[in-house]
């Protein structure tokens, strides 16, 4: 990625609404008149459990923590980077880049961002000074030291310049660094970590003014913020876990936006007068990860994960009918995507689809030497059934995802392997695949998602042993990987990424399911919002009807 | 009577401290949280060094002396999911909510049950037993969540926000969710008090008192119902206990911040610190309920003497 200085649309519709807001005493949008006291109720199905981004930044997390911090690197509506705290990003030569922060921004206790800010925050992410600073180390969720060891050390290059080297040319470090919201630095070292989860205080849209857990979390909006501010004054997350729940709020007016909408009932409520639902594809993306790792990479008993030859998992790629679980299941709500990089992020490459040819799966699996040996129409190999124990975490991510896995098995059936499923409570599929102690036959269905933008995020997937990489990258695989870690040039760069989907596709580390979409339904009160195709909502330049 | 409360305590310490101990050992044979706490692609490496933070690389018999010091003094540790003390979110989510809602239910099942399971025995086999009988065999069947959104569709949303669909905070908050937990225990309890009441009613004590002319009224509520009551002040100290160990279907529905919720989250995520707490907090008013229940017993029955 070269320098970034662009005005996106979001800037100049955002630029126009604060011109409107200024000038207008009527406080009208398109035409209509908009409340500027109002409060947003915004009704999702989980509380967050951390403010401090250094924690954790799950989905749900993420929604909440995105409203009060902002990151360097912003993202637009179609989930392209746009400069956020951070006004320009460049490469300083191959091993360091330069960020140039954005003058005059200040965090809600009125503190100052500058480069010193910046320069904390990345001794936290990479847990350097930290006795110096005062601040106690947290249980982080992201090792930054030891996911990227390449990166040697940060430089004030300016009250409000920042570079940051490394050892190693790291063409993504703008999405890496670039993404992880900020946090105020004498507030830090002044209040302690602990306040930075408790009363946190960011440079974002909405200061957070209350937050009973299992609740609600309110917020006002920053009238000192950068950009133009939010045109509605409070918003408020509420809490309800219930999806019926949710939707009965929204209809008796009680919540204007609803979070987490099920595919099966967003049909119907398209249909009711009054309330409008949107929906955007996330990188939410489910697949099966079946054991084939060799047999030095997990408790394996002596014996290689029966996966380890690509033809039977391309094999299983065919054997699913993915278009079938997009319709049926998910009402459209839903895509297949044969990229193991999802398909909003940065470097994406569309792939070939796996059409759903349960010949060419049988053809497959003879090729690897699974035939059919029996009248119980199960594939046999050398005395061996072909056989998939798979781990099925119900009950975690969502009803649709419940809803595939028998579904899943059953096509796989269909192509004569014997599928077990076993449902396990998320907890412990966590502990077998911490463990490494996954059947040498086992799989499991499992759904991941990204706090980045760069397809890197998902292209790693399969070069350390973590707990989804079940089939690391052959040598070639690796090597081809490292090129794109080490590309600068970003062209060139993106044609590596995209060569490396390719093989990735034709190598089928995982049988691919679906990309969910996020569905949202809005009471007809609410103006302009569009949901984003990152994890959080972005309320600037929404409106509430007076 | 000191001799047997203070029996009665002591009893009550060693069952609590046999409770938290049990749960310290059975939360830790289902696994480790620290691999909730790291994304999905944390190596073995990262996830050692969480573990290590948590402290959960300690020699286990040091963890539970570690927590036994530290337990009597309400030192639960810090939560694992939401970093904060365990203790302190615990009782957060005890107090108000779940004990607002827990009295709320407790106090319409109860003031109700008492003139319906009479209506009910006295008028056996008539209309107002039948319609009695059948409403108490509905509310029993009726799953609460399902009881709970087809109040919530009724009174928030075809009413148009008459109620609140959802949330906490006010007497209007209350209702539905109260109602909804409620029902079952009024149903369960309005057949026991019934079922009491026809076996009592048909004592002979009752017949003297009628041939004296004693006032039905004083005869339903003063003689018979003190006699039918037994069984459903053991039922009721055990609802009780149940609704403030946390409604956890009622809560989700109604999206009510209790300690139900709480515990159903802590579970999965193998938040050891919470559950314990949690844990602690249930058996001390189980205990506490199960005393006053039989001080209450004593209180109603001069026949039961405390020693």
């Amino acid at each position: 990625m070269g320098t970034v200085k662009r005005i996106t649309s979001w800037w100049l519709v955002s630029g126009i609404i604060a011109l409107a807001t200024a000038t207008s005493a009527a406080q009208t949008l398109d035409g209509v008149a908009i409340d500027p006291d109002a409060e947003l109720v915004v009704a999702v199905p989980d509380d967050t459990t951390n403010m401090d981004p250094r924690l954790g930044m799950g989905s749900t997390r993420s929604n909440y923590i995105r409203q009060v911090y902002e990151s360097l690197v912003d993202v637009d509506a179609q989930g392209k980077p746009m400069p956020g705290l951070a006004l320009s990003w460049k490469p300083a030569g191959d091993l360091a880049w330069e960020f140039t922060l954005r003058r005059g921004v200040t965090f809600h206790n009125g503190e100052a961002f500058n480069a010193d800010t910046v320069l904390f925050n990345l001794d936290r992410m990479f847990r350097k000074n930290l006795d110096r600073w005062g601040v106690k180390d947290v249980t982080a969720s992201t090792s930054f030291e030891k996911v990227y060891p390449t990166v040697t050390r940060w430089e004030k290059a300016g009250e409000y310049t920042v570079r940051i080297h490394s050892s190693e040319p790291l063409p993504n470090l703008w999405d890496v660094i670039g993404r992880e919201p900020l946090v105020p630095r004498e507030y830090a070292i002044k209040n302690g970590v602990e306040a930075l989860n408790e009363r946190p205080v960011g440079t974002g849209p909405w200061k957070m003014v209350g937050w009973k857990r299992n609740d609600a979390m309110r917020f006002e909006r920053y009238e000192g913020y950068w950009g133009p501010p939010p045109l509605f004054k409070r918003l408020r997350f509420q809490v309800i876990p219930e999806a019926g729940g949710r939707l009965a709020a929204l209809r008796a007016g009680q919540v204007g936006l609803v979070d987490a909408v099920p595919p099966l009932d967003a049909g119907v409520l398209g249909r009711e007068p009054g309330i409008k639902v949107t929906s955007s594809a996330q990188k939410l993306y489910c697949r099966i990860y079946l054991n084939a790792r060799p047999k030095d990479k997990f408790d394996s008993n002596g014996r290689d994960g029966l996966f380890i030859d690509p033809r039977v998992r391309l094999a299983f790629n065919f054997a699913v009918n993915k278009e079938g679980i997009v319709q049926k299941i998910f009402h459209g709500y839903a895509q297949a995507n044969a990229s193991p990089v999802a398909t909003v992020s940065y470097g994406y490459a569309a792939q070939e689809p796996y059409a759903y040819d349960a010949k060419r799966a049988r053809a497959l699996l003879a090729e690897a030497g699974w035939k059919d040996a029996g009248a119980d129409g199960v594939l046999k190999k050398d005395g061996e059934t072909l056989t998939l124990q798979l781990l099925f975490p119900a009950k975690h991510y969502g009803q649709g995802f419940d809803e595939t896995t028998p579904a899943v098995g059953e096509m796989l059936k269909a192509v004569g392997v014997q599928v077990v499923i076993k449902p396990v409570d998320y907890g412990m599929l966590i502990q077998t695949v911490t463990k490494g102690t996954l059947p040498y036959n086992g799989g499991f269905t499992a759904c991941r998602t990204s706090n980045n933008l760069d397809a890197d995020d998902y292209l790693r997937d399969w070069t350390a042993i973590t707990l989804i990489n079940w089939a690391p990258y052959p040598a070639e695989l690796a090597d081809l990987y490292r090129a794109t870690r080490r590309e600068v040039d970003p062209q060139k760069r993106l044609k590596l990424m995209a060569d490396l989907q390719r093989r990735v596709r034709d190598w089928a580390p995982v049988v691919s399911l679906y990309q969910e979409a996020k569905i949202f339904a809005a009471s007809a009160r609410v103006l302009r919002f569009a949901p984003l195709m990152d994890l959080h909502m972005d309320f600037r330049g929404v409106a509430l009807r007076k | 009577m000191s001799s047997f409360l203070l029996r009665r305590l002591v009893h009550g310490v060693f069952v609590i401290w046999g409770v938290v101990t049990a749960v310290f050992f059975l939360v830790r044979l289902t696994g480790d949280p620290s691999a909730f706490l790291v994304d999905q692609s944390a190596t073995r490496e990262e996830i050692a060094h969480v573990r290590h933070l948590l402290g959960l690389d300690r020699p286990l018999y040091e963890q539970y002396a570690a927590f036994l010091v530290a337990a009597p003094r309400g030192d639960f540790g810090t939560s694992i999911r939401d970093k904060r003390p365990a203790m302190a979110l615990v009782l957060e989510h005890l107090w108000p909510a779940t004990v607002e809602l827990a009295l709320a239910a407790a106090l319409l099942s109860t003031v109700l049950v008492v003139p319906l399971g009479i209506i009910s025995a006295t008028h056996k086999d008539r209309a107002a037993d039948h319609v009695s009988r059948l409403a108490s065999l509905l509310l029993q069947s009726m799953p609460g969540f399902w009881l709970g959104l087809l109040l919530i569709l009724l009174f928030a949303v075809e009413l148009r926000g008459f109620l609140p669909a959802y949330g906490w905070g006010t007497w209007r908050h209350l209702i539905l969710p109260a109602v909804a937990l409620a029902a079952a225990p009024l149903a369960q309890n309005a057949r026991l008090v019934r079922a009491g009441m026809l076996e009592v009613l048909q004592q002979d004590y009752v017949r003297t008192a009628r041939a004296k002319g004693v006032p039905e009224r004083s005869i339903l509520y003063r003689h018979a119902f003190k006699n039918a009551a037994i069984p459903f002040i053991t039922v009721t100290g055990l609802s009780l206990g149940f609704m403030l160990s946390g409604a956890i279907i009622i809560e989700t529905v109604f999206a009510w911040p209790g300690l139900g919720r709480l515990i159903v989250q802590a579970v999965p995520g193998r938040d050891f610190p919470v559950i314990q707490a949690g844990v602690f907090v249930f058996a001390l008013i189980f205990v506490t309920l199960n005393l006053a229940v039989d001080l209450l017993y004593a209180a109603v029955d001069p026949r039961v003497r405390l020693s």
